[in-house]
């Protein structure tokens, strides 16, 4: 049979869709036209052959799904051959068969199974052109056993025996990391990652050293005694407080604007800002002064300031300290301890430089509260 | 099983009982066109389930579903076969010149369309442009 109108080549131009059924479809269209063939065509146009094997396609769907309705009429899951007579005579009623006018005709004599019959004794025996392996390949589907199938009691008395038994425990527990090889790798990425950010860091904290900004105060609780040192040199703050009167300090006139500011609501926002205020002061001291006068106008409450001063910067060390033993204790870095045992030296370095980041980055934060000042 | 279900105390249901066996059983020699495989395919999609099929005769439909499609498909192709000879035949009467392109039996949407309406089946669709045959009917050379 010959593909006949001028469409040669067609299959290999025609942009394919492509479904899943693909293979279904081009053996049912091999056997529609064997069919066609053995019916006298000489050849056919593409449209015409696909519209018929999808018609026959269909019809196959649709004598199975009459038939499966039939069954579970009879109230059965399984089809039987009188299921299939019964959905074949529905599907011929269009037509009509012999014997369709009475109701109660036997569906074993049907007027269909005779026309089938009929058929099979005339048509000639042509079977299927090429062999076909079985398909679609199903696999065979392994489910798990129940509760009651293995005998085991269900964990809790809410599940019922008959669900699937859960699975083995180790799946899905989150069980301590034991296995200290498997971790190491990660475990050195992550400490190398996080020297090489606290380098940049401190390289950052050099810079506006010397550069002569007042860079943030850092407080190095791994090494106390050098780095304070260390930190003195560098700034004024983390010197030996002064008894006041120990150094003059020059009053600043305030400008009229600013002092008919409340009192209340500067003494406020100067709690919040005490700390961050006084480890830049010496960039600000002017502007800081002159608001400081605006808060306090007596000359009794300018000397508790001064006072408070020292003060002050004694409680900054206590809370950097205190933020730094919180991370110190946190449980993430405790497990990061115990899994490497080896790297403790690398570890404690490590720690105190992501302490000195969280510093530099809370002193970044500080400069953006200077600024909305 | 499926013979007591039907079997009524009559002796003529008997016989059909018997007929039907007998039929089912030539069935399993003949092979029809379309392949088993595919009719299980496209009945199992449609949600059909049956007991193991090459158990017994009785207990296998897939056949009897095979050789019913193959003789819808063959009645269907015979109705478009008449139609084209039909047409062929009105064409000839008008131009004799065409005699010798439009000789061959040509299964196309036109003919397919009528022959399926009579099976209550309406076909509306479009027949492809590059099926049209006065895009490029070849000669007789794609002839087999």
């Amino acid at each position: 049979m010959s593909d006949g109108g001028g469409e040669n080549g067609s299959e290999q131009t025609q942009p394919r869709k492509s479904g899943g059924d693909d293979f279904a479809q081009a053996i049912a269209k091999i056997a529609v036209a064997q069919i066609c063939e053995s019916e006298g065509f000489q050849a056919f146009q593409n449209s015409a052959l696909e519209t018929l094997s999808d018609i026959a396609v269909r019809y196959i769907a649709s004598i199975g799904k009459n038939a499966h309705s039939y069954a579970n009429l009879a109230g059965r899951t399984e089809c039987n051959v009188f299921d299939i007579i019964q959905s074949l005579e529905d599907l011929g009623s269009v037509q009509g068969f012999s014997g369709a006018s009475f109701v109660d005709h036997s569906l074993s004599s049907s007027g269909v199974i005779r026309e089938i019959d009929q058929y099979v004794g005339e048509s000639d025996h042509m079977p299927f052109a090429y062999s076909i392996p079985e398909f679609p390949v199903v696999k065979e589907r392994k489910l798990t056993s129940s509760f009651f199938q293995t005998g085991q009691e269900p964990p809790y008395e809410h599940i019922p025996s008959w669900l699937p038994v859960f699975p083995e425990p180790h799946t899905y527990a989150r069980l301590p990391l034991t296995d200290e090889k498997a971790i190491e790798p990660m475990t050195r990425m992550e400490l190398q990652k996080d020297r090489k950010v606290g380098q940049s860091v401190l390289n950052l904290h050099q810079r506006l050293v010397s550069n002569g900004l007042e860079g943030p105060s850092f407080v190095y609780p791994g090494d106390p005694d050098k780095v304070m040192k260390q930190a003195e040199e560098s700034n004024p703050f983390l010197a030996a407080p002064l008894e006041f009167g120990e150094k003059e300090v020059s009053r600043v006139i305030l400008p009229a604007k600013l002092a008919n500011e409340p009192a209340l609501e500067n003494r406020v926002t100067e709690n919040h800002v005490m700390n961050n205020r006084f480890a830049v002061l010496e960039t600000f001291a002017p502007a800081i002064e002159a608001i400081k006068e605006g808060s306090f106008d007596s000359e009794g409450q300018k000397r508790v300031l001064l006072n408070r001063r020292p003060t002050v910067k004694f409680k900054i060390g206590i809370g950097k300290k205190s933020f730094g033993s919180v991370i110190h204790s946190s449980p993430e870095n405790e497990g990061l301890k115990k899994i490497s045992p080896w790297f403790k030296g690398e570890s404690e370095k490590d720690e105190k430089k992501r302490r000195a980041e969280k510093i530099l980055k809370e002193s970044m934060e500080n400069s953006q509260e200077l600024a909305q000042l | 099983m499926n013979q007591n279900q039907s079997q009524q105390s009559s002796d003529g249901r008997h016989e059909d009982d018997t007929a039907l066996s007998e039929f089912l059983a030539s069935l399993m020699e003949y092979t029809p066109t379309i392949p088993d495989e595919l009719v299980e395919h496209y009945l199992g999609k449609s949600g059909f389930q049956c007991p193991d099929l090459r158990l017994s005769v009785l207990l296998s439909p897939i056949r009897l579903v095979a050789v019913a499609t193959q003789k819808f498909v063959a009645e269907v192709a015979t109705d478009a076969l008449q139609q084209c000879k039909a047409r062929q035949a009105s064409i000839v009467k008008d131009k004799r010149d065409k005699q010798q392109k439009d000789k061959r039996l040509i299964l196309t949407m036109e003919d397919l369309s009528k022959a399926l309406r009579e099976h209550g089946v309406n076909v509306k669709h479009q027949e492809y442009f590059a099926d049209n045959p006065a895009t490029g009917m070849d000669p007789a050379s794609r002839d087999e």
